[in-house]
């Protein structure tokens, strides 16, 4: 159903000062391919969350590694694949217990949840030491 | 340029946190030495005023989550407010609204406060 060639292409180094403007550039994107702008907010923040364990977890927080995003877009949703190396991403399980975090006082493990309960999937997979986040948004009937 | 401010106000034995613009992983730190600095300084009733906060990623929750345990532990406890209703949805999604109150305005969260003391 996407284009086999991506509509974007960005190649980023691994900063966290950067997350802003993938954010912006992601909401506009998706703006553009007609999702309704707090769709686009959410599009773009599931962004956010895979680029930020990208560095976090895979760079282990080294800011001259290589992040390449493409944006895949259609009439009916939109399609970025995070293509990255360093240490394979584990995909935790579906759900969480807040409660539980909160009495073990964690402060991370929402972000993988938000990414499942944006997106309508998520995949990651690595082959030959490169590292893919594929994730698809497709647009409600009223987009 | 920066994206992420933050200043504090004490009122009483409550502070009232003001986190402005885009709050993420670049920036999350600042948010939470601030959270820290009220526990430091025993103020554990905390409002975090959002008025002025346009975005916020996992990293920002992930502090509002991971220090509510330590404070109700104090008798204290982390309520919004003013929160626009982007950000709403976002919290919501993960459940925090199920967790935490969620106020109208800055004063309906302090008299929280204040009706509990």
């Amino acid at each position: 159903m996407f284009p086999e060639k991506p509509e974007l292409v960005i190649s980023i180094p691994s900063k966290t000062e950067l997350l802003k403007m993938i954010v912006e550039m992601t909401k506009h994107i998706a703006i553009i391919n007609q999702f309704p702008p707090s769709d686009a907010q959410k599009v773009a923040l599931a962004l956010d969350e895979a680029v930020t364990n990208v560095i976090k977890h895979s760079y282990r927080g080294s800011m001259d590694e290589n992040i390449r995003v493409e944006f895949y877009c259609h009439a009916k949703g939109i399609k970025i694949k995070i293509i990255f190396t360093g240490v394979p991403p584990v995909l935790a399980k579906a759900g969480i217990d807040l409660d539980k975090m909160i009495k073990q006082k964690k402060k991370g493990g929402l972000g993988v949840e938000l990414m499942k309960r944006i997106m309508d999937s998520v995949e990651y997979k690595t082959e030959e030491n490169i590292n893919i986040c594929e994730m698809i948004k497709w647009k409600t009937q009223e987009s | 340029m920066k994206h992420f401010h933050i200043r504090s106000k004490l009122a009483g034995n409550i502070a009232v946190i003001f986190p402005k613009g885009h709050l993420d992983a670049h920036n999350v730190e600042r948010f939470e030495k601030e959270i820290l600095k009220q526990i430091d300084n025993d103020v554990v009733n905390i409002v975090i005023n959002c008025k002025e906060l346009n975005y916020i990623s996992s990293a920002g929750m992930g502090i509002i989550m991971g220090y509510l345990d330590e404070i109700r532990e104090k008798q204290g406890d982390i309520k919004l407010c003013s929160v626009n209703e982007r950000v709403y949805e976002i919290f919501d999604l993960v459940g925090f609204t199920e967790i935490y109150d969620f106020l109208d305005d800055e004063k309906t969260a302090t008299n929280k406060f204040e009706n509990v003391s």
